[in-house]
Protein backbone atom coordinates (compact mmCIF):
# COMPACT_ATOMS: atom_id res chain seq x y z
CA UNK A 1 0.00 0.00 0.00
CA UNK A 2 1.46 3.36 -1.09
CA UNK A 3 2.11 5.95 2.26
CA UNK A 4 -0.60 8.59 0.28
CA UNK A 5 -2.55 5.54 0.06
CA UNK A 6 -2.47 4.61 4.11
CA UNK A 7 -3.02 8.51 4.98
CA UNK A 8 -6.09 8.59 2.73
CA UNK A 9 -7.71 5.34 4.90
CA UNK A 10 -6.78 6.79 7.96
CA UNK A 11 -8.65 10.25 7.29
CA UNK A 12 -11.63 8.06 5.72
CA UNK A 13 -11.68 6.51 9.55
CA UNK A 14 -11.25 9.65 11.60
CA UNK A 15 -13.92 11.37 8.69
CA UNK A 16 -16.67 8.47 9.42
CA UNK A 17 -16.09 9.13 13.03
CA UNK A 18 -16.90 12.48 12.86
CA UNK A 19 -19.78 11.59 10.37
CA UNK A 20 -21.26 9.42 12.58
CA UNK A 21 -20.45 10.99 16.10
CA UNK A 22 -23.66 10.36 17.61
CA UNK A 23 -22.67 6.53 17.29
CA UNK A 24 -19.34 7.42 18.12
CA UNK A 25 -19.87 9.09 21.56
CA UNK A 26 -21.76 6.45 22.68
CA UNK A 27 -19.33 3.14 22.11
CA UNK A 28 -16.85 5.69 23.41
CA UNK A 29 -18.78 6.23 26.62
CA UNK A 30 -19.79 2.99 27.17
CA UNK A 31 -15.97 1.53 26.61
CA UNK A 32 -14.80 4.12 29.39
CA UNK A 33 -17.00 3.35 31.70
CA UNK A 34 -16.38 -0.53 31.49
CA UNK A 35 -12.55 0.05 31.50
CA UNK A 36 -12.98 2.75 34.49
CA UNK A 37 -14.90 -0.13 36.25
CA UNK A 38 -11.96 -2.57 35.59
CA UNK A 39 -9.00 0.20 36.74
CA UNK A 40 -11.07 0.73 39.87
CA UNK A 41 -11.62 -3.18 40.49
CA UNK A 42 -7.64 -3.33 39.84
CA UNK A 43 -7.23 -0.25 42.17
CA UNK A 44 -9.14 -1.58 44.82
CA UNK A 45 -7.15 -4.93 44.17
CA UNK A 46 -3.37 -3.64 44.68
CA UNK A 47 -4.31 -1.89 47.40
CA UNK A 48 -6.28 -4.59 49.52
CA UNK A 49 -2.74 -6.51 48.32
CA UNK A 50 -0.52 -3.86 49.84
CA UNK A 51 -2.47 -3.85 53.32
CA UNK A 52 -2.77 -7.83 53.34
CA UNK A 53 1.29 -7.73 52.99
CA UNK A 54 1.43 -4.89 55.85
CA UNK A 55 -0.45 -6.46 58.09
CA UNK A 56 1.50 -9.80 57.28
CA UNK A 57 4.71 -8.69 57.69
CA UNK A 58 3.35 -7.08 61.35
CA UNK A 59 2.19 -10.87 61.66
CA UNK A 60 3.11 -11.69 64.74
CA UNK A 61 1.71 -14.49 67.35
CA UNK A 62 1.66 -14.10 70.78
CA UNK A 63 1.72 -17.90 72.26
CA UNK A 64 1.50 -17.61 76.05
CA UNK A 65 3.48 -20.05 78.41
CA UNK A 66 1.95 -21.62 81.83
CA UNK A 67 2.91 -20.29 85.05
CA UNK A 68 6.26 -21.75 86.48
CA UNK A 69 7.88 -24.00 83.30
CA UNK A 70 11.65 -24.64 84.76
CA UNK A 71 14.08 -23.78 81.90
CA UNK A 72 14.38 -27.52 80.56
CA UNK A 73 10.71 -27.36 80.10
CA UNK A 74 11.02 -23.66 78.38
CA UNK A 75 13.44 -25.41 76.07
CA UNK A 76 11.10 -28.27 75.10
CA UNK A 77 8.75 -25.39 74.47
CA UNK A 78 11.12 -23.42 72.43
CA UNK A 79 12.20 -26.69 70.16
CA UNK A 80 8.72 -27.80 69.65
CA UNK A 81 7.60 -23.92 68.37
CA UNK A 82 10.70 -24.19 65.88
CA UNK A 83 9.65 -28.02 64.66
CA UNK A 84 6.31 -26.42 63.29
CA UNK A 85 6.73 -25.65 59.74
CA UNK A 86 6.29 -22.42 58.48
CA UNK A 87 7.59 -20.85 61.55
CA UNK A 88 10.13 -18.38 60.81
CA UNK A 89 10.47 -16.06 63.57
CA UNK A 90 10.53 -17.75 67.83
CA UNK A 91 11.48 -14.63 70.02
CA UNK A 92 11.36 -15.48 74.24
CA UNK A 93 10.44 -12.69 75.85
CA UNK A 94 10.50 -13.18 80.04
CA UNK A 95 8.08 -11.65 82.81
CA UNK A 96 10.73 -9.09 83.54
CA UNK A 97 10.84 -8.25 79.95
CA UNK A 98 7.35 -8.27 79.94
CA UNK A 99 7.46 -5.17 82.81
CA UNK A 100 10.21 -3.64 81.61
CA UNK A 101 7.95 -2.90 78.27
CA UNK A 102 4.69 -1.98 80.02
CA UNK A 103 6.56 0.01 82.39
CA UNK A 104 8.22 2.36 79.49
CA UNK A 105 4.90 1.99 77.51
CA UNK A 106 3.29 3.75 80.61
CA UNK A 107 5.78 6.00 81.70
CA UNK A 108 5.32 6.55 84.58
CA UNK A 109 6.74 8.98 86.25
CA UNK A 110 10.52 8.06 87.69
CA UNK A 111 9.30 7.70 91.80
CA UNK A 112 6.73 4.95 90.89
CA UNK A 113 8.74 2.41 88.71
CA UNK A 114 6.23 -0.22 88.04
CA UNK A 115 9.21 -2.60 87.34
CA UNK A 116 10.28 -1.32 90.87
CA UNK A 117 6.74 -1.96 92.52
CA UNK A 118 6.36 -5.77 91.07
CA UNK A 119 10.57 -6.97 91.02
CA UNK A 120 9.27 -9.47 93.26
CA UNK A 121 6.35 -11.04 92.25
CA UNK A 122 5.90 -10.58 88.32
CA UNK A 123 2.26 -10.76 87.15
CA UNK A 124 3.17 -11.43 83.64
CA UNK A 125 3.85 -15.09 82.28
CA UNK A 126 6.40 -15.51 80.05
CA UNK A 127 5.62 -15.36 75.98
CA UNK A 128 7.35 -16.46 73.00
CA UNK A 129 6.86 -14.22 69.70
CA UNK A 130 6.02 -16.15 66.91
CA UNK A 131 6.50 -15.16 62.97
CA UNK A 132 4.92 -17.22 60.00
CA UNK A 133 6.35 -17.03 56.34
CA UNK A 134 2.69 -16.74 55.06
CA UNK A 135 -0.80 -15.61 56.77
CA UNK A 136 -2.34 -18.19 54.86
CA UNK A 137 -0.25 -20.85 56.93
CA UNK A 138 -1.52 -19.15 59.85
CA UNK A 139 -4.64 -21.27 60.60
CA UNK A 140 -2.83 -24.17 60.03
CA UNK A 141 -0.02 -23.25 62.74
CA UNK A 142 -2.42 -22.10 65.38
CA UNK A 143 -3.22 -25.13 66.84
CA UNK A 144 -0.16 -27.03 66.37
CA UNK A 145 0.74 -24.43 68.69
CA UNK A 146 -2.03 -24.91 71.33
CA UNK A 147 -1.28 -28.14 71.39
CA UNK A 148 2.50 -27.93 72.62
CA UNK A 149 2.49 -28.61 76.32
CA UNK A 150 3.39 -25.82 78.35
CA UNK A 151 0.77 -23.12 76.02
CA UNK A 152 -2.00 -21.99 77.48
CA UNK A 153 -2.84 -19.33 75.51
CA UNK A 154 -2.68 -17.61 72.06
CA UNK A 155 -3.33 -14.05 70.51
CA UNK A 156 -2.76 -14.18 66.65
CA UNK A 157 -4.14 -11.86 63.38
CA UNK A 158 -6.17 -14.54 62.29
CA UNK A 159 -9.32 -13.15 61.94
CA UNK A 160 -8.21 -9.93 60.01
CA UNK A 161 -5.85 -11.66 58.08
CA UNK A 162 -8.70 -14.40 56.97
CA UNK A 163 -11.18 -11.37 56.15
CA UNK A 164 -8.69 -9.78 53.76
CA UNK A 165 -7.38 -12.84 52.13
CA UNK A 166 -11.29 -13.55 51.32
CA UNK A 167 -11.70 -9.46 50.51
CA UNK A 168 -8.61 -10.18 48.03
CA UNK A 169 -10.09 -13.69 46.32
CA UNK A 170 -13.45 -11.58 45.66
CA UNK A 171 -11.64 -8.76 43.97
CA UNK A 172 -9.22 -10.80 41.89
CA UNK A 173 -12.33 -12.70 40.89
CA UNK A 174 -14.73 -9.84 40.00
CA UNK A 175 -11.83 -8.28 38.43
CA UNK A 176 -11.57 -11.49 36.22
CA UNK A 177 -15.74 -11.42 35.59
CA UNK A 178 -15.38 -7.56 34.73
CA UNK A 179 -13.05 -8.24 32.20
CA UNK A 180 -14.79 -10.54 30.43
CA UNK A 181 -17.49 -8.20 30.29
CA UNK A 182 -15.69 -5.84 29.32
CA UNK A 183 -14.83 -7.91 26.72
CA UNK A 184 -17.44 -8.67 25.45
CA UNK A 185 -19.47 -5.41 25.64
CA UNK A 186 -16.81 -4.20 23.75
CA UNK A 187 -17.09 -6.58 20.98
CA UNK A 188 -20.53 -5.75 20.54
CA UNK A 189 -20.45 -1.73 20.54
CA UNK A 190 -17.91 -2.14 18.34
CA UNK A 191 -20.12 -4.19 16.11
CA UNK A 192 -22.68 -2.28 16.08
CA UNK A 193 -21.24 0.97 15.35
CA UNK A 194 -19.41 -0.48 12.48
CA UNK A 195 -22.57 -1.83 11.02
CA UNK A 196 -23.99 1.75 11.26
CA UNK A 197 -20.99 2.99 9.28
CA UNK A 198 -21.08 0.20 7.03
CA UNK A 199 -24.84 1.29 6.22
CA UNK A 200 -24.69 5.12 6.02
CA UNK A 201 -21.50 4.20 3.48
CA UNK A 202 -22.73 1.41 1.38
CA UNK A 203 -23.37 3.14 -1.82
CA UNK A 204 -19.51 4.27 -1.65
CA UNK A 205 -18.79 0.92 -0.90
CA UNK A 206 -20.59 -0.39 -3.50
CA UNK A 207 -18.54 1.62 -5.71
CA UNK A 208 -15.83 0.83 -4.74
CA UNK A 209 -15.96 -3.01 -5.50
CA UNK A 210 -17.07 -1.62 -8.63
CA UNK A 211 -13.80 -0.02 -9.34
CA UNK A 212 -11.81 -2.63 -8.33
CA UNK A 213 -10.80 -1.50 -4.70
CA UNK A 214 -9.43 -4.48 -2.77
CA UNK A 215 -11.34 -6.00 0.28
CA UNK A 216 -7.86 -4.49 2.51
CA UNK A 217 -8.59 -0.97 0.94
CA UNK A 218 -12.42 -1.39 1.86
CA UNK A 219 -11.71 -2.85 5.26
CA UNK A 220 -9.02 -0.40 6.36
CA UNK A 221 -10.84 2.77 7.17
CA UNK A 222 -12.79 0.63 9.19
CA UNK A 223 -10.52 -1.20 11.43
CA UNK A 224 -8.93 2.52 11.89
CA UNK A 225 -12.54 3.54 13.20
CA UNK A 226 -12.63 1.22 15.57
CA UNK A 227 -8.88 1.15 16.73
CA UNK A 228 -9.33 4.62 17.20
CA UNK A 229 -11.98 4.49 19.53
CA UNK A 230 -10.81 2.20 21.46
CA UNK A 231 -7.93 4.00 21.64
CA UNK A 232 -9.52 7.41 22.58
CA UNK A 233 -11.55 5.46 25.03
CA UNK A 234 -8.25 4.32 27.00
CA UNK A 235 -6.82 8.15 26.70
CA UNK A 236 -10.22 9.22 28.33
CA UNK A 237 -10.32 6.67 30.97
CA UNK A 238 -6.75 6.43 31.94
CA UNK A 239 -7.20 10.52 32.48
CA UNK A 240 -10.53 10.14 34.66
CA UNK A 241 -9.16 7.10 36.75
CA UNK A 242 -5.34 8.38 37.20
CA UNK A 243 -7.38 11.85 38.40
CA UNK A 244 -9.72 10.65 40.70
CA UNK A 245 -6.72 8.14 42.23
CA UNK A 246 -4.84 11.18 42.94
CA UNK A 247 -7.53 13.24 44.85
CA UNK A 248 -8.68 9.68 46.99
CA UNK A 249 -4.66 9.34 47.99
CA UNK A 250 -5.10 12.97 49.12
CA UNK A 251 -7.38 12.78 50.55
CA UNK A 252 -6.52 9.09 52.53
CA UNK A 253 -3.16 11.08 54.10
CA UNK A 254 -5.62 14.06 55.17
CA UNK A 255 -8.19 12.14 57.03
CA UNK A 256 -5.92 9.36 59.05
CA UNK A 257 -7.10 7.33 62.13
CA UNK A 258 -6.31 4.49 64.19
CA UNK A 259 -8.08 2.05 61.77
CA UNK A 260 -5.92 3.97 58.36
CA UNK A 261 -3.01 3.59 60.68
CA UNK A 262 -3.27 0.08 61.53
CA UNK A 263 -3.24 -0.41 57.46
CA UNK A 264 0.15 1.24 56.42
CA UNK A 265 -1.28 4.74 56.86
CA UNK A 266 -0.87 5.53 52.94
CA UNK A 267 -2.31 3.83 49.60
CA UNK A 268 0.14 2.47 46.62
CA UNK A 269 1.34 5.54 45.16
CA UNK A 270 0.12 6.95 41.70
CA UNK A 271 3.50 6.56 39.92
CA UNK A 272 3.59 2.54 40.91
CA UNK A 273 0.31 2.18 38.87
CA UNK A 274 -0.18 4.68 36.12
CA UNK A 275 1.78 3.27 33.64
CA UNK A 276 -0.09 -0.25 34.21
CA UNK A 277 -3.10 1.43 33.46
CA UNK A 278 -2.43 3.83 30.75
CA UNK A 279 -0.94 0.48 28.99
CA UNK A 280 -3.58 -1.95 29.95
CA UNK A 281 -6.33 0.44 28.91
CA UNK A 282 -4.93 0.99 25.69
CA UNK A 283 -4.14 -2.52 25.24
CA UNK A 284 -7.71 -3.52 25.77
CA UNK A 285 -8.74 -0.70 23.58
CA UNK A 286 -6.33 -1.85 20.90
CA UNK A 287 -7.18 -5.40 21.41
CA UNK A 288 -10.94 -5.79 21.79
CA UNK A 289 -11.94 -3.20 19.24
CA UNK A 290 -9.70 -4.35 16.91
CA UNK A 291 -11.72 -8.00 17.39
CA UNK A 292 -15.01 -6.24 17.43
CA UNK A 293 -14.13 -4.33 14.08
CA UNK A 294 -12.95 -7.44 12.60
CA UNK A 295 -15.50 -9.75 13.39
CA UNK A 296 -17.91 -7.20 12.11
CA UNK A 297 -16.78 -6.20 8.89
CA UNK A 298 -16.55 -9.84 8.11
CA UNK A 299 -20.25 -10.45 8.71
CA UNK A 300 -21.97 -7.16 7.83
CA UNK A 301 -19.29 -6.09 4.42
CA UNK A 302 -19.52 -9.14 2.88
CA UNK A 303 -16.20 -8.20 0.64
CA UNK B 1 -11.53 -9.27 -25.77
CA UNK B 2 -14.94 -10.59 -24.96
CA UNK B 3 -15.49 -14.17 -25.09
CA UNK B 4 -18.86 -16.12 -23.53
CA UNK B 5 -18.68 -19.82 -24.47
CA UNK B 6 -21.94 -21.62 -24.23
CA UNK B 7 -23.18 -19.68 -21.21
CA UNK B 8 -26.39 -20.45 -19.53
CA UNK B 9 -27.01 -18.63 -16.18
CA UNK B 10 -30.01 -20.19 -14.26
CA UNK B 11 -31.09 -18.62 -11.26
CA UNK B 12 -32.71 -21.18 -8.93
CA UNK B 13 -35.11 -20.43 -6.30
CA UNK B 14 -36.95 -22.23 -3.90
CA UNK B 15 -39.37 -24.18 -6.22
CA UNK B 16 -39.50 -22.08 -9.05
CA UNK B 17 -35.61 -21.75 -11.63
CA UNK B 18 -35.11 -18.87 -14.05
CA UNK B 19 -33.03 -19.52 -16.83
CA UNK B 20 -31.65 -15.58 -17.99
CA UNK B 21 -29.20 -16.98 -20.30
CA UNK B 22 -29.60 -20.08 -22.83
CA UNK B 23 -26.72 -21.33 -24.37
CA UNK B 24 -24.85 -17.93 -25.18
CA UNK B 25 -22.03 -17.98 -27.28
CA UNK B 26 -20.41 -14.44 -28.86
CA UNK B 27 -16.81 -13.12 -29.06
CA UNK B 28 -16.49 -8.92 -29.09
CA UNK B 29 -12.97 -7.59 -30.30
CA UNK B 30 -10.42 -5.73 -28.66
CA UNK B 31 -11.71 -2.15 -30.23
CA UNK B 32 -15.19 -2.67 -31.11
CA UNK B 33 -18.26 -0.99 -30.08
CA UNK B 34 -20.96 -2.70 -29.27
CA UNK B 35 -24.67 -2.53 -28.42
CA UNK B 36 -26.10 -5.47 -26.28
CA UNK B 37 -29.94 -3.98 -27.10
CA UNK B 38 -33.37 -5.84 -25.68
CA UNK B 39 -36.77 -6.04 -23.28
CA UNK B 40 -36.57 -6.16 -19.57
CA UNK B 41 -36.08 -9.98 -18.98
CA UNK B 42 -33.85 -10.15 -22.36
CA UNK B 43 -30.78 -11.05 -20.16
CA UNK B 44 -29.06 -8.00 -20.44
CA UNK B 45 -28.45 -7.54 -16.53
CA UNK B 46 -27.21 -10.92 -16.36
CA UNK B 47 -24.98 -10.43 -19.21
CA UNK B 48 -23.72 -7.33 -17.70
CA UNK B 49 -23.28 -9.68 -14.19
CA UNK B 50 -21.40 -11.84 -15.85
CA UNK B 51 -18.83 -9.81 -16.66
CA UNK B 52 -18.47 -7.34 -14.17
CA UNK B 53 -17.89 -10.83 -12.15
CA UNK B 54 -21.11 -10.11 -9.77
CA UNK B 55 -22.60 -13.82 -10.68
CA UNK B 56 -21.09 -16.84 -12.07
CA UNK B 57 -22.59 -18.52 -14.97
CA UNK B 58 -24.57 -22.24 -14.26
CA UNK B 59 -22.69 -23.33 -17.10
CA UNK B 60 -20.26 -22.06 -19.82
CA UNK B 61 -17.35 -20.10 -19.51
CA UNK B 62 -16.95 -15.86 -19.94
CA UNK B 63 -13.38 -14.43 -20.29
CA UNK B 64 -11.96 -11.22 -20.83
CA UNK B 65 -8.79 -10.85 -22.13
CA UNK B 66 -8.19 -14.72 -22.49
CA UNK B 67 -8.92 -14.45 -18.64
CA UNK B 68 -11.64 -16.84 -17.76
CA UNK B 69 -13.76 -15.13 -15.29
CA UNK B 70 -15.18 -18.45 -13.69
CA UNK B 71 -11.96 -19.67 -12.76
CA UNK B 72 -10.77 -16.35 -11.27
CA UNK B 73 -10.03 -16.03 -7.14
CA UNK B 74 -11.92 -13.92 -5.24
CA UNK B 75 -8.93 -11.64 -4.16
CA UNK B 76 -8.35 -11.29 -7.87
CA UNK B 77 -11.73 -10.01 -8.79
CA UNK B 78 -10.80 -6.34 -7.76
CA UNK B 79 -7.72 -6.26 -10.33
CA UNK B 80 -9.50 -7.81 -13.16
CA UNK B 81 -12.31 -5.46 -12.33
CA UNK B 82 -9.73 -2.40 -12.72
CA UNK B 83 -9.06 -3.07 -16.32
CA UNK B 84 -12.68 -2.05 -17.31
CA UNK B 85 -14.48 0.86 -16.76
CA UNK B 86 -18.34 0.60 -15.46
CA UNK B 87 -21.04 3.48 -16.17
CA UNK B 88 -24.75 3.10 -14.87
CA UNK B 89 -27.85 4.35 -15.32
CA UNK B 90 -28.18 5.60 -11.60
CA UNK B 91 -24.61 7.67 -11.94
CA UNK B 92 -23.58 5.84 -8.83
CA UNK B 93 -21.89 9.21 -7.44
CA UNK B 94 -21.32 10.07 -4.29
CA UNK B 95 -23.73 13.13 -3.29
CA UNK B 96 -21.18 14.20 -0.44
CA UNK B 97 -18.04 14.46 -2.66
CA UNK B 98 -18.00 17.30 -5.44
CA UNK B 99 -17.43 16.29 -9.04
CA UNK B 100 -13.39 16.24 -9.06
CA UNK B 101 -13.47 13.95 -5.42
CA UNK B 102 -16.16 11.66 -7.05
CA UNK B 103 -13.38 10.76 -9.74
CA UNK B 104 -10.22 11.09 -7.35
CA UNK B 105 -11.93 8.74 -5.09
CA UNK B 106 -12.59 5.68 -7.75
CA UNK B 107 -8.83 5.59 -8.35
CA UNK B 108 -7.35 7.13 -4.67
CA UNK B 109 -9.13 3.48 -3.79
CA UNK B 110 -7.22 1.71 -6.69
CA UNK B 111 -3.89 2.23 -4.77
CA UNK B 112 -2.98 5.05 -7.37
CA UNK B 113 -0.27 7.73 -6.40
CA UNK B 114 -1.47 11.05 -5.79
CA UNK B 115 0.62 12.83 -7.96
CA UNK B 116 -1.27 10.40 -10.99
CA UNK B 117 -4.36 11.31 -9.42
CA UNK B 118 -3.67 14.93 -9.59
CA UNK B 119 -3.01 14.74 -13.59
CA UNK B 120 -5.44 12.73 -14.24
CA UNK B 121 -8.37 13.64 -13.03
CA UNK B 122 -8.65 17.30 -14.89
CA UNK B 123 -7.65 15.59 -17.88
CA UNK B 124 -10.13 12.67 -17.68
CA UNK B 125 -12.85 15.35 -17.04
CA UNK B 126 -11.87 18.14 -19.66
CA UNK B 127 -12.36 14.54 -22.03
CA UNK B 128 -16.31 15.02 -21.02
CA UNK B 129 -16.12 19.01 -20.98
CA UNK B 130 -16.97 19.70 -17.35
CA UNK B 131 -12.93 20.73 -16.24
CA UNK B 132 -14.44 23.96 -15.36
CA UNK B 133 -17.44 22.13 -12.64
CA UNK B 134 -15.01 20.40 -10.99
CA UNK B 135 -15.77 21.55 -7.15
CA UNK B 136 -19.76 21.57 -8.15
CA UNK B 137 -21.69 18.82 -6.48
CA UNK B 138 -23.37 16.27 -7.99
CA UNK B 139 -27.06 17.54 -7.62
CA UNK B 140 -25.94 20.96 -8.88
CA UNK B 141 -25.63 19.13 -12.31
CA UNK B 142 -27.96 18.42 -14.68
CA UNK B 143 -28.42 14.34 -15.27
CA UNK B 144 -26.82 14.14 -18.45
CA UNK B 145 -23.87 16.14 -16.80
CA UNK B 146 -23.77 13.64 -13.75
CA UNK B 147 -23.44 10.83 -16.00
CA UNK B 148 -20.55 12.35 -18.07
CA UNK B 149 -19.15 12.50 -14.70
CA UNK B 150 -19.42 9.02 -14.15
CA UNK B 151 -18.41 8.96 -17.76
CA UNK B 152 -15.17 10.25 -16.69
CA UNK B 153 -14.84 8.19 -13.64
CA UNK B 154 -14.69 5.31 -15.36
CA UNK B 155 -11.86 6.31 -17.75
CA UNK B 156 -9.94 8.17 -15.21
CA UNK B 157 -7.51 5.10 -14.59
CA UNK B 158 -7.37 3.94 -18.45
CA UNK B 159 -9.09 1.00 -18.73
CA UNK B 160 -8.88 -1.11 -22.12
CA UNK B 161 -12.97 -1.56 -21.97
CA UNK B 162 -15.94 0.57 -20.63
CA UNK B 163 -19.18 -1.40 -19.93
CA UNK B 164 -22.03 0.86 -19.92
CA UNK B 165 -25.85 0.06 -18.08
CA UNK B 166 -28.68 1.82 -19.81
CA UNK B 167 -26.75 4.89 -19.90
CA UNK B 168 -29.54 7.15 -21.31
CA UNK B 169 -31.49 5.43 -18.79
CA UNK B 170 -32.03 8.20 -16.33
CA UNK B 171 -31.41 11.62 -18.96
CA UNK B 172 -33.68 13.40 -21.66
CA UNK B 173 -33.26 12.33 -25.35
CA UNK B 174 -30.66 15.29 -26.16
CA UNK B 175 -28.68 14.59 -23.62
CA UNK B 176 -28.65 11.04 -24.19
CA UNK B 177 -27.35 11.31 -28.00
CA UNK B 178 -24.42 13.66 -26.35
CA UNK B 179 -24.12 10.44 -23.73
CA UNK B 180 -23.49 8.00 -26.82
CA UNK B 181 -21.51 10.33 -29.01
CA UNK B 182 -19.19 10.40 -26.22
CA UNK B 183 -18.99 6.46 -25.72
CA UNK B 184 -18.31 7.17 -29.59
CA UNK B 185 -15.33 9.30 -29.08
CA UNK B 186 -13.92 7.15 -26.19
CA UNK B 187 -14.19 3.72 -28.89
CA UNK B 188 -11.94 6.18 -31.38
CA UNK B 189 -9.19 6.23 -29.57
CA UNK B 190 -9.36 2.35 -29.52
CA UNK B 191 -11.04 1.68 -26.30
CA UNK B 192 -13.41 -1.41 -26.14
CA UNK B 193 -17.22 -0.06 -25.90
CA UNK B 194 -20.34 -2.33 -24.31
CA UNK B 195 -23.68 -0.72 -24.23
CA UNK B 196 -25.96 -2.33 -22.86
CA UNK B 197 -30.15 -0.92 -23.66
CA UNK B 198 -33.04 -0.98 -24.32
CA UNK B 199 -33.51 2.13 -26.28
CA UNK B 200 -33.88 0.60 -30.15
CA UNK B 201 -34.28 3.58 -31.73
CA UNK B 202 -31.42 5.43 -30.29
CA UNK B 203 -29.25 2.71 -31.00
CA UNK B 204 -30.20 2.17 -34.61
CA UNK B 205 -30.14 5.71 -35.17
CA UNK B 206 -26.54 5.80 -34.08
CA UNK B 207 -25.49 2.48 -35.46
CA UNK B 208 -26.43 3.44 -38.96
CA UNK B 209 -23.96 6.66 -38.77
CA UNK B 210 -21.40 4.97 -36.95
CA UNK B 211 -22.11 1.48 -38.36
CA UNK B 212 -21.72 -0.15 -34.55
CA UNK B 213 -22.38 -3.75 -33.74
CA UNK B 214 -25.84 -4.65 -32.48
CA UNK B 215 -26.54 -7.22 -30.30
CA UNK B 216 -29.21 -8.51 -29.60
CA UNK B 217 -30.74 -10.43 -26.76
CA UNK B 218 -34.70 -12.14 -26.40
CA UNK B 219 -35.78 -14.66 -23.98
CA UNK B 220 -31.83 -15.67 -22.26
CA UNK B 221 -30.50 -15.91 -26.27
CA UNK B 222 -29.08 -13.91 -29.11
CA UNK B 223 -32.22 -12.95 -31.67
CA UNK B 224 -29.15 -11.47 -33.35
CA UNK B 225 -26.14 -10.16 -34.35
CA UNK B 226 -25.65 -7.58 -36.83
CA UNK B 227 -21.84 -9.00 -37.47
CA UNK B 228 -23.17 -12.15 -37.67
CA UNK B 229 -25.98 -12.33 -40.27
CA UNK B 230 -26.88 -16.03 -39.53
CA UNK B 231 -27.41 -15.86 -36.16
CA UNK B 232 -30.79 -14.10 -36.69
CA UNK B 233 -31.39 -16.94 -38.98
CA UNK B 234 -30.68 -19.86 -36.61
CA UNK B 235 -32.59 -17.99 -33.86
CA UNK B 236 -35.71 -17.89 -36.17
CA UNK B 237 -35.45 -21.61 -37.22
CA UNK B 238 -34.78 -22.32 -33.49
CA UNK B 239 -37.90 -20.69 -32.21
CA UNK B 240 -39.59 -21.82 -35.08
CA UNK B 241 -38.86 -25.56 -34.19
CA UNK B 242 -39.59 -25.06 -30.45
CA UNK B 243 -43.16 -23.15 -31.15
CA UNK B 244 -43.81 -26.41 -33.26
CA UNK B 245 -43.09 -28.59 -30.47
CA UNK B 246 -45.31 -26.65 -28.28
CA UNK B 247 -48.05 -26.88 -30.90
CA UNK B 248 -47.05 -30.98 -30.88
CA UNK B 249 -47.57 -31.22 -27.06
CA UNK B 250 -50.87 -29.46 -26.89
Amino acid sequence: MRFSSFTYLVGQGWHNMRANRLMTFASMGVLTVCMLLVGAAFLVGINIDAMVEYIGEQNQTIVYLQDGLTEEQTAAVDSAIRAIPGVVGVTYVSPEEVLQRYDSELQLDSRTSLAAAFADDIPFDANYIVVVDDLKNLSGILPQLLAIDGVTDLRSPLELSEVFLSLQRAITYAGYGMVGVLALVSIVIINNTIRITVFSRRKEIGIMKLVGATNGFIRFPFFVEGVTSGLLSAAIASGIICGAYYALIRWYGEHQNNITQMFGGSLVPLQEVWYILVVAFAAFGFVLCGIGTATSIRKHLNV
Amino acid sequence: MIDFEHVTKIYETKNDENVALEDVSLHIDEGEFVFVLGHSGAGKSTFLKLMLMEEKPTEGVVAINGQDLTRIKRRKVPYMRRQMGCVFQDFRLIPTMTVYENVAFAMRVTNISTKTIKSRVPFALSLVGLEDKMDRLPDELSGGEQQRVAVARALAHGPKLIIADEPTGNIDPEMSMDIMQLFEAINKVHITVVVVTHEHELVHKLAAKYNNRIITLAHGQIADDTAHPEVAREYAARMAERESEEVYAE
